[in-house]
């Protein structure tokens, strides 16, 4: 009985190693193109380090188990008649305890308090969702682009979306930033985020706006294009946009 | 089926009094005499009592109510199948025969979804055509996985476990079945008005302001609902007040705990989406708003509405199959359930706790509520879920592990469930679920608990209790070549789904970005593999039900009361009623038994051993 | 349910109704949480000053009032005092009736004042018409609870059928109870 627990230990000792030099091999994450979006790959990772031991330590038991304890010989012969282990119970209430209680603080509340900690606001986009397109608005300039096919944000600037619907619920999700928050009739909703990277759709397909709240048929057509420039180009954009709309 | 066709009669004449009586009155004050979606809505209601009627509650109710001598049909062989039966036994097949049915149906369903995907772009259908086709598997399954295992094995085996010779309320039992057949008719209708389109969940305002076939939908969910709480009243009667003598609760078989948790989730949740179901249809027949913001209606009261029934619904489809693993573990290990008390307990906490957690589907939807306590509530509620865990776990180490079909698959739940369990603490996440809800993770999340612990746990059940239901043994070969090429296809089709969801794939659609077009072509792959791999189940259970092996009272050599009558049992489920005298699991524990029956006619005391 | 005679069950028959009953009952008073809920999650404790107090408290006590008719009425079936319950269910059901016509009156009103599209409106009359769907179907057995006993049925050794509906119709009270400060007196 000890060899036993000696040898299903190995087992998930080896099986542990071999997760971890997997996730260590691999890009898990698809590109990020903001600060909040690494904050959310860190506590991602972290919880997969986390939830390794244990997806090991249940397949080690399953996989000795079976291999060790098959049954061979007579028929109808019976296991040892264990109720249960108070010491064993105990602990396994301990460690799962312990470990809820470890992922509701850390990455949970602390990734929760890292998202929403910064308040400032660089530039206002106005975003509204129509069955099956986007708008937006950028008030402190005075742009508005209908059924845009393109999003076009500054680099480095803390951006506050306010994100309202004109019929139903959609949802505005740009996967490079990590993020979306629905588009909801009769409310506005905002999400906070600072691009820190260049790029756009060609480069990268998760720099890209899609509606991730089911909204009838255009919806998996629901998308347009993200385009991040520096500063300095967004200042060009913009002037651009008000001679062309004057 | 003399019984069907009255039933289909009432509910002809019923929509015909309801829908004539409607428009009557609408004459009367001035309105219009036909309008389409009031007059289904009324029409159904009266078509459902008609049916009902029909099908035999006037018969063996009905009268009574008026003072009229009741009608038994003594019915024999397939017949009692298709009439209104009374006997629990009879009750379970009945379920088991319709849902697998529908199960079936919603598979095809499936593989018309996973053939378009295999294209990026339009495939064999249009996105409109997808969404609907995808809602209706979306629905058709939820109403499979809330009652393929409470409905058909809760009826026929939790009875004979608890050594009753029939439900509390047989003809309560007899009722909730006849009222589910009208689910997957209504669902099917839908599609004569154009099907619906806002998926299982239904949002409003989408289900709001969409085609007339929502409408349907909302009724086959409030159907479905009523026929789920007739059971659970049922159910905790049944098993309060029906266990034979020194049946005590410490006594009660784990499978018999499962579905005691979810009969009290049923009876308490369910009528929150039988009411957020007829506020939808209010909002669309009679100009209301609650989820209008034009006049201050709240789109967000939907969601809260919906998941305080439908969370807990999940746990619904989750439990039952985590007890059949439970109680096939131990008896295929052959040794007592591991700490037997704590399961129970997982059990109940998780349906006190799973109260707490509903909007935990619903951090990304701008809800004003702060969101922080349903994290802590979701995480918490692994707790719980990690005794059931402990339970099997600690069952099988130090076993003599039997690896039949039965156990192959309990085991594999516990695989399963382990993967949708840990995938779910991401989705629990606040910051990890911005990224991840709506995307095919939760896909692949809610199909590992939903499928691999639900419909799994199924197969072990029908494997396990084949010979009890049929008398006949199914083929051994079949069933392990049936569960390998199910588990791997299931493992091969829904893991890659967790990479698309990473990689910002989304869920619902038709038409997607050419890049995820070779995963997504694997995963159809796969589901074909996994579809047909039903084949192989059915052709064992046809084949083995009119040709199978005897098999015998006991062939499992397992201890709980259904296996000491005989396969199948007879009409008052055993020859003399029996005695409880030990636990169901003292394997290994020489000289103990759990049960025998006192007065066994010629033969004296006879003492059934394990 | 009284021909399930084959049970060898501990418990008698009559505790098994009774826990199903009660079972029910505590299903059946979700969907009013639930209206409660909307109620407040909607509007708060906002509602609309049109609302006819005078009509309200009227049909309030009339319930009131039939709740102990319909108690007394089993308290003389149980003593097998059958003719007292056979009035006191009659009284009950003129009483439910005169109710539900109080709650047509205040509706004819309401579509005045706030219609369905208004949402005040939307509350008002789906909780008081759910409120009323329940009245009306216990109306329904308590008129076939009638018929039966004229029909002789109902004695002080067997009267689950008139304990059930007499119970069910104490549950429709106790939900007014909750409805009526939720849509009358708040503000």
């Amino acid at each position: 009985m000890r060899r036993d627990v000696i040898y299903g230990g190995l087992l998930w000792l080896v099986l542990t190693v071999i997760c971890y030099s997997l996730i260590s091999e691999f890009t898990l994450f698809p590109l990020t193109a903001a600060h909040e979006a690494e904050t959310i790959d860190e506590s991602f990772l972290f919880l997969i380090q986390l939830a390794i031991p244990v997806f090991t330590f249940v397949v080690s038991v399953l996989l000795y188990s079976i291999f060790r304890f098959r049954r061979t010989g007579e028929k109808s012969e019976d296991g040892l008649h264990i109720i249960s282990n108070k010491p064993v119970t105990w602990m396994w209430l301990l460690i799962t305890s312990g470990l809820a209680i470890y992922m509701i603080i850390d990455p949970g509340l602390t990734g929760f308090k890292k998202l929403t900690a910064n308040k400032n606001v660089d530039l206002v986009v106005q975003v509204e969702a129509r069955k099956w397109s986007w708008s937006f608005t950028y008030p402190q300039q005075g742009i508005t682009l209908k059924d845009a096919d393109e999003l076009i944000l500054p680099v480095n600037q803390r951006i506050l979306f306010e994100i309202s619907s004109v019929d139903i619920i959609h949802s505005f999700w740009i996967p490079a930033f990590r993020m979306k928050i629905d588009a909801v009739p009769g409310q506005l909703t905002f999400m906070r985020v600072t691009p820190n990277i260049i790029g756009s759709f060609e480069d990268d397909i998760n720099l890209r706006v899609q509606c991730a709240e089911l909204c009838g048929t255009g919806h998996s057509r629901m998308r347009v294009d993200l385009r991040i420039l520096t500063l300095q180009e967004f200042e060009t954009w913009i002037i651009e946009q008000t001679t062309s709309t004057d | 089926m003399k019984a069907i066709y009255k039933g289909i009669a009432g509910a002809l004449i019923g929509f015909v009094i309801g829908a004539g009586g409607l428009s009557l009155i609408r004459i009367l004050i001035g309105l219009e005499p036909w309008e389409l979606e009031t007059g289904i809505v009324v029409g159904y209601l009266f078509a459902l009592c008609g049916w009902l009627l029909g099908v035999g509650v006037w018969d063996y109710w009905g009268r009574g109510w008026f003072g009229l001598p009741l009608r038994k049909y003594k019915l024999t062989g397939w017949r009692r199948y298709f009439s209104f039966d009374t006997d629990h036994k009879v009750i379970g097949i009945q379920y088991l025969f319709t849902f697998l049915l529908m199960m079936l149906v919603a598979g095809i369903f499936a593989m018309f979804m996973r053939t378009e995907l295999m294209d990026p772009g339009r495939g064999i259908m249009d996105p409109k055509t997808y969404n609907k086709l995808m809602s209706l598997h979306g629905m058709f399954m939820i109403a499979v996985a809330i009652t393929i295992i409470s409905g058909p094995f809760g009826n026929y085996i939790v009875p004979l476990m608890i050594g009753a010779d029939d439900m509390a309320f047989p003809r309560l039992n007899a009722l909730s079945y006849w009222l589910t057949p009208a689910v997957p008719i209504l669902l099917l209708t839908s599609l004569a008005f154009q099907g619906w389109n806002s998926g299982w969940t239904g949002y409003a305002p989408l289900s709001v302001t969409n085609e007339t076939g929502q409408v349907f939908y909302n009724l086959a969910f409030m159907t479905l609902g009523l026929s789920s709480i007739v059971g659970a009243v049922n159910f905790l009667t049944t098993v309060i007040t029906m266990r034979a003598p020194g049946m005590t609760w410490g006594r009660l078989p784990i499978f018999v705990w499962s579905i005691l948790s979810t009969a009290i989730l049923s009876l308490l949740a369910t009528n929150f989406v039988f009411m957020v179901m007829l506020m939808v249809i209010l909002d669309r027949i009679s100009g209301m708003g609650f989820f209008n913001p034009d006049i201050g209606g709240n789109p967000i009261l939907y969601q809260h509405l919906f998941w305080f029934y439908s969370h807990p619904a999940v746990y619904v489809m989750a439990i039952p199959g985590l007890g059949i693993t439970l109680e096939v573990i131990t008896h295929f290990s052959r040794k007592p359930l591991f700490a037997y008390r704590w399961a129970v307990a997982g059990f109940l906490g998780i349906v006190i706790m799973s109260f707490t957690v509903w909007a935990h589907h619903m951090f990304t939807s701008g809800m004003p509520e702060n969101p922080l306590p349903f994290m802590v509530s979701t995480e918490l509620i692994s707790i719980p879920t990690g005794f059931v865990f402990l339970a099997a776990l600690g069952t099988i180490w130090l076993g003599k592990l039997w690896l039949k079909t039965p156990m192959l698959f309990g085991l594999a739940v516990i695989f399963n469930f382990l993967i949708g369990g840990i995938t779910g603490i991401f989705l629990a996440d606040i910051p990890i679920d911005l990224q991840l809800q709506d995307t095919f993770w939760v896909v692949a999340h809610f199909h590992y608990t939903i499928v691999g612990t639900q419909i799994f746990g199924l197969m072990a059940a029908i494997y396990y209790w084949f010979p009890k239901l049929t008398g006949r043994m199914y083929n051994e070969r079949l069933g392990k070549l049936h569960f390998w090429v199910m588990f791997i296809s299931f493992n091969t089709t829904f893991s890659p789904m967790f990479w698309l969801g990473i990689n910002s794939m989304n869920r619902r659609v038709a038409q997607y970005l050419p890049e995820f077009s070779m995963v997504n072509t694997w995963v159809t792959i796969s589901a074909f593999v996994m579809g047909s791999s039903f084949l192989i189940f059915l052709y064992n259970m046809i084949y083995s039900w009119i040709r199978g092996s005897k098999a015998g009272a006991n062939p499992w050599n397992a201890r709980t009361l259904e296996w000491q009558t005989s396969s199948p049992p007879p009409a008052h489920n055993f020859a003399t009623p029996p005695e409880i005298i030990g636990h169901p699991y003292d394997y290994g524990l020489p000289g103990s038994s759990h049960a025998f029956f006192p007065i066994s006619g010629s033969s004296g005391n006879k003492q059934v051993k394990d | 349910m009284t021909t399930n005679t084959l049970h060898s069950s501990r418990f008698s028959q009559l505790y098994i109704n009774r826990l199903g009953l009660w079972l029910f009952i505590l299903s059946e008073s979700v969907i009013f949480v639930a209206l409660l809920f909307t109620r407040f999650y909607l509007l708060g404790v906002e509602r609309a000053p049109e609302i006819n107090q005078t009509i309200g408290l009227i049909i309030t006590g009339l319930l009131l009032v039939s709740s102990l008719t319909a108690y007394r009425a089993e308290v003389h079936i149980a003593q097998g005092n059958r003719k007292a319950f056979m009035n006191n269910i009659l009284a009950t059901i003129l009483l439910g009736i005169v109710f539900l016509i109080g709650v047509g009156i205040e509706w004819s009103e309401a579509f005045d004042h706030f219609p369905p599209g208004t949402l005040f409106g939307t509350v008002f009359f789906t909780m008081t018409g759910m409120h009323a769907f329940h009245v009306l179907t216990g109306l329904l057995l308590l008129g076939l609870l009638y018929l039966r006993g004229t029909q002789g049925a109902y004695s002080k050794n067997d009267y689950w059928g008139a304990e059930a509906t007499i119970k069910y119709w104490h549950f429709v009270d106790i939900v007014w109870v909750f409805f009526y400060p939720a849509l009358y007196l708040l503000s």
